[in-house]
């Protein structure tokens, strides 16, 4: 078994915290390729049934709103790893 | 929810019933004597509010939009928006009159209502049915 000094077992766990975070962050682009893709979809939805536009909108807001939390989920979990709260 | 049409409505009934939730938390940490606990919470609700209130505003922009557009232009404000929640949750973190967690918290707090609000409506309607059923 190696024994490290403390200063590189520090350094070594700050930079797997940093890479983490890092690797977390890339959770925060799903949801915006997500929301980007039902956006499109919804506008042409509107386009062909225009009597539809409220519970299109509602069902939309609804469904950004969900989806954007996963993206919070991983943005708390990098700054907690940054940070160590 | 599922019987809200009109998003505006909806929206100000996610806000009031996010509110009345809310006020558990709030009152409880103001009676435990845990300020930081409040302000955080506090903060990360209001931003939560104002974020949804952009949420609408840029969802009906994009529906005046072409189908591609609008796919680049909610791409685009959904990135804006989470540099916005990282700014909260980087204040957040930083200010020691803020609880971090609190203010986390308070972000999702949109999010939980909503979920919880949908799961009601479901156990309302399974019981509705099975009622239904009996009767």
């Amino acid at each position: 078994m190696i024994d490290f000094s403390p200063e590189v077992a520090t350094t070594v766990i700050n930079t797997a915290s940093y890479i983490a975070a890092g690797s977390a962050m890339i959770a925060g682009m799903g949801p915006g390729i997500g929301m980007g893709f039902a956006a499109g979809k919804a506008t042409s939805a509107v386009r062909r049934q225009p009597e539809a536009r409220g519970p299109i909108i509602t069902t939309m807001l609804l469904g950004q709103v969900i989806s954007a939390s996963t993206g919070i989920y991983s943005l708390v979990i990098a700054i907690f790893l940054i940070y160590g709260i | 929810m599922k019987y809200i049409d009109d998003p505006h409505k909806l929206q100000i009934e996610i806000i009031k019933k996010t509110y009345l939730i809310s006020l558990l938390p709030v009152i409880s940490s103001l009676i435990a004597g845990e300020y930081d606990i409040t302000l955080g919470f506090v903060f990360g609700l209001l931003i939560a509010t104002l974020l949804l209130r952009l949420k609408y505003n840029n969802i009906i922009r994009a529906l005046s939009l072409e189908e591609e557009s609008a796919e680049k232009f909610i791409r685009n404000r959904y990135f804006l928006e989470y540099a916005l929640y990282f700014l909260v949750m980087f204040t957040a973190a930083r200010h020691a009159n803020l609880n971090f967690l609190a203010a986390a918290v308070g972000l999702f707090m949109i999010k939980f209502t909503v979920i919880m609000w949908s799961i009601i409506d479901l156990l309302k309607d399974t019981f509705q049915r099975q009622i239904d059923e009996y009767k």
